[in-house]
């Protein structure tokens, strides 16, 4: 061993030693808290997403000293397994999950893996936290299931109200053919029948596989619609306005919340095309003070890269749940652990709570009140869904 | 069918504006049709060399928007420039792959050739995706005014796309019948060993045949990539119809490429207007069987197996 070596090994060493002594101290324990879903495949950019937001939150906790529970240390260890999108591989990593690592409570970002996990969370005892707006996941009564964002179905009458009162009542179906846009369909038009609406036109486009959207989009025009239902990934959305735009549409678009406006005025160089719209704004454009808190946070994590809905959400989920095992006493009793959500949610700190969720209903889907956007004279104007429905 | 009532009864009183929507659509196709013949003149032009398309023709048009998007946003090169930027490095790529990788396949089963042409696509692809990500990026034009028409929309970038395409296709036309190097080409295509046995070198005239279709790849992505959105897998949009527009029109050939392409534009374009967008694509290919059930080779063949 040469000169340079030895004194490179003792640095180690004592540096170690130190390290040892400052955490044996507190003796954390490890709490294993599961994931399942797509890392790898076509929806990987997803499940990545949704697994960096579980991992900016318990990085935070752990280099905090972790999280006291019934006088005990933890800190967060999160054990992610991909499931590649499908419920069958959600199911088997559900059971490895329990049985090789103890997780009292599982994530997955997708209603398949939540109908897998379902099937034996209430036998095997573990919380299924499902990022998922799927209204269907939280109607079939599973006493130990947490919906995280709020269903979709809560978009239908702000967004029907706002665009009959700017544009008019005929409205005219382009969004994209996927199931989530075919669920959003079904439940939207009869919400704008309801409302004295009409449907002028239903001509759903493949928003991933058209070359151009022009022939779909004229089809539309033909029939005058006032109102433009559209909608997929936000980029082709994009180009879905554009054009319509370019074909002389003068009337507003209702916005299907997978699009979200911010991206969609990066490709189309701002909010001009998108006048008299209502939509989503992603998290950057919130006004709240727990919103601006954790956007600046993952903006100075992230080079100035804007967090993604799915960061956002997740890193407040794991935040709500360990603040429910701390109302609950217990990092093991999923029963004890579901029934504290309701009062963890109460005593979350705003900068965890991006999106000021603050109940959760008895299936367990979680309450919050979004902000909707609309575009005013080049400028987006947000509200809450409980200011437009009240007034 | 309530609405469907409508819609029949309000385009019968309104004459005018349906002649409008129609010369629309056929604009539409004509745009369409011609981006898709540009991709699949350079697939049939290869196909007479390899004598299997190349499935790698899609990730070399994805290439050559990427290289002229990053020539006009990152450099601030005008679109022309970008564009000779991207028809050179593709054409460079192509005849990088002939060289590195068909060519030693010369002796191979075709098989060989297909699993290549494959893993050339997923490299491109995974190149393309890992240094730049899976986002869609948009692509600057110059040529954003929009011409009105007798009550038609016309982007400038539209027009721009139809000239584009239909003089180059006019240029290689040229090139292929009153040159002497381009008639290699064709010889080469339509009888290999009696192209040999005239004394016309291989190795040259399949390097240029991929230089070519590379060219044709890059220029037909800087044409369409300003009204479209730029990714790693958006060659799979156009390669797949040019697929069907080559054995449409007769594997290897010219204005089989070129005729194919338009009829299955306007099949998109007048299938999915008056009929539904829904369908559009199932359109094409019910098109596609039908005219092989009436010509099972394909509309022009010349005799290339």
């Amino acid at each position: 061993m040469s000169k340079g070596t030895l004194k490179r090994f003792c640095r180690l060493a004592c540096a170690s030693a130190i390290a040892l002594a400052a955490t044996g101290a507190q003796a954390a324990e490890t709490l294993n808290i599961g994931f399942t879903g797509p890392l790898s495949g076509g929806a990987a950019l997803y499940g990545q997403n949704t697994l960096e937001g579980l991992q900016m939150a318990a990085e935070e906790i752990n280099s905090s000293g972790g999280f006291q529970v019934d006088g005990e240390t933890y800190e967060i260890n999160v054990v992610s397994l991909d499931d590649k999108y499908a419920p069958s591989q959600a199911a088997v990593n559900g059971k490895r999950l329990v049985q090789q690592y103890n997780a009292p409570v599982i994530f997955t970002p997708h209603s398949g893996g939540t109908f897998a996990l379902q099937a034996f969370n209430e036998r095997d005892g573990f919380v299924v936290m499902s990022y998922t707006s799927v209204p269907t996941v939280t109607e079939k009564g599973n006493e130990l299931t947490v919906r995280i964002p709020p269903t979709f179905t809560g978009y239908m009458k702000p967004f029907t109200k706002i665009a009959m009162a700017q544009n008019g009542k005929k409205v005219a179906i382009a969004n994209a053919t996927h199931d989530y846009a075919k669920y959003w369909t079904k439940a939207f038009v009869p919400t704008w029948e309801a409302m004295g609406g009409t449907v002028v036109a239903d001509n759903p486009m493949d928003y991933n596989k058209s070359a151009d959207f022009y022939t779909g989009v004229s089809k539309v025009l033909a029939e005058k619609p006032d109102v433009m239902f559209i909608g997929g990934a936000s980029e082709p959305t994009a180009l879905v306005a554009k054009q319509a735009r370019e074909l002389g549409f003068k009337g507003g678009f209702v916005i299907m919340d997978q699009a979200k406006m911010g991206e969609m005025a990066k490709i189309i160089g701002g909010y001009k095309m998108l006048e008299g719209s209502v939509g989503v704004v992603p998290l950057t454009l919130y006004e709240e003070p727990g919103a601006k808190a954790f956007v600046a946070k993952y903006h100075q994590q992230n080079d100035g890269k804007d967090p993604t809905t799915e960061v956002a959400y997740n890193y407040f989920a794991l935040y709500s749940v360990v603040q429910a095992m701390q109302e609950a006493g217990t990092v093991e009793d999923a029963t004890a652990i579901r029934a504290a959500m309701g009062q963890a949610l109460k005593n979350l700190a705003p900068e965890n709570n991006p999106y000021g969720v603050t109940e959760i209903d008895a299936n367990g889907g979680m309450q919050a009140d979004p902000n909707i956007a609309t575009v005013k004279d080049g400028k987006v104007v947000l509200q809450r869904i409980s200011e437009v429905l009240a007034d | 069918m309530q609405d469907h009532a409508n819609s029949v009864a309000a385009s019968q009183y309104r004459g005018g504006i349906a002649l409008d929507l129609f010369l629309q659509q056929v604009l539409n196709g004509l745009t369409l049709g011609s981006i898709y013949g540009l991709v699949a003149l350079g697939l049939t032009l290869v196909y007479g060399i390899l004598h299997v398309p190349n499935f790698a023709h899609g990730a070399l048009y994805m290439v050559g928007a990427y290289v002229s998007y990053i020539t006009m946003v990152d450099f601030g090169a005008n679109y022309w420039i970008a564009m000779i930027a991207s028809a050179i490095s593709v054409a460079v790529l192509a005849v990088l792959c002939e060289r590195l990788v068909f060519n030693p396949l010369r002796e191979a089963p075709p098989i060989h050739d297909k699993i290549a042409a494959i893993g050339i696509m997923l490299f491109l692809e995974a190149m393309v995706q890992m240094k730049f990500g899976a986002e869609f990026r948009r692509m600057p034009t110059p040529y954003t005014d929009i011409l009105d028409v007798a009550g038609m929309t016309i982007p400038a970038q539209r027009v721009l796309i139809i000239i584009g395409a239909f003089a180059l296709m006019a240029v290689l036309h040229l090139f292929l019948k009153k040159t002497m190097t381009g008639s290699t080409i064709v010889a080469m295509a339509q009888n290999r060993e009696g192209a040999f046995l005239v004394g016309i070198d291989a190795n040259r005239v399949a390097m240029m045949t991929f230089a070519i279709s590379g060219v044709l790849a890059a220029v037909g992505a800087t044409l369409f990539a300003p009204i479209n959105l730029v990714y790693p897998a958006m060659g799979h949009l156009l390669i797949m119809k040019a697929f069907v527009i080559i054995i449409l029109g007769g594997m290897g050939s010219i204005p089989g490429a070129i005729v194919g392409g338009l009829i299955i534009g306007f099949a998109e374009a007048f299938g999915g207007f008056y009929i539904s967008t829904d369908y559009k694509d199932i359109i094409a290919f019910a098109l596609l069987v039908l005219i092989l059930s009436v010509k099972p080779t394909g509309l022009f063949t010349k005799g290339v197996r």
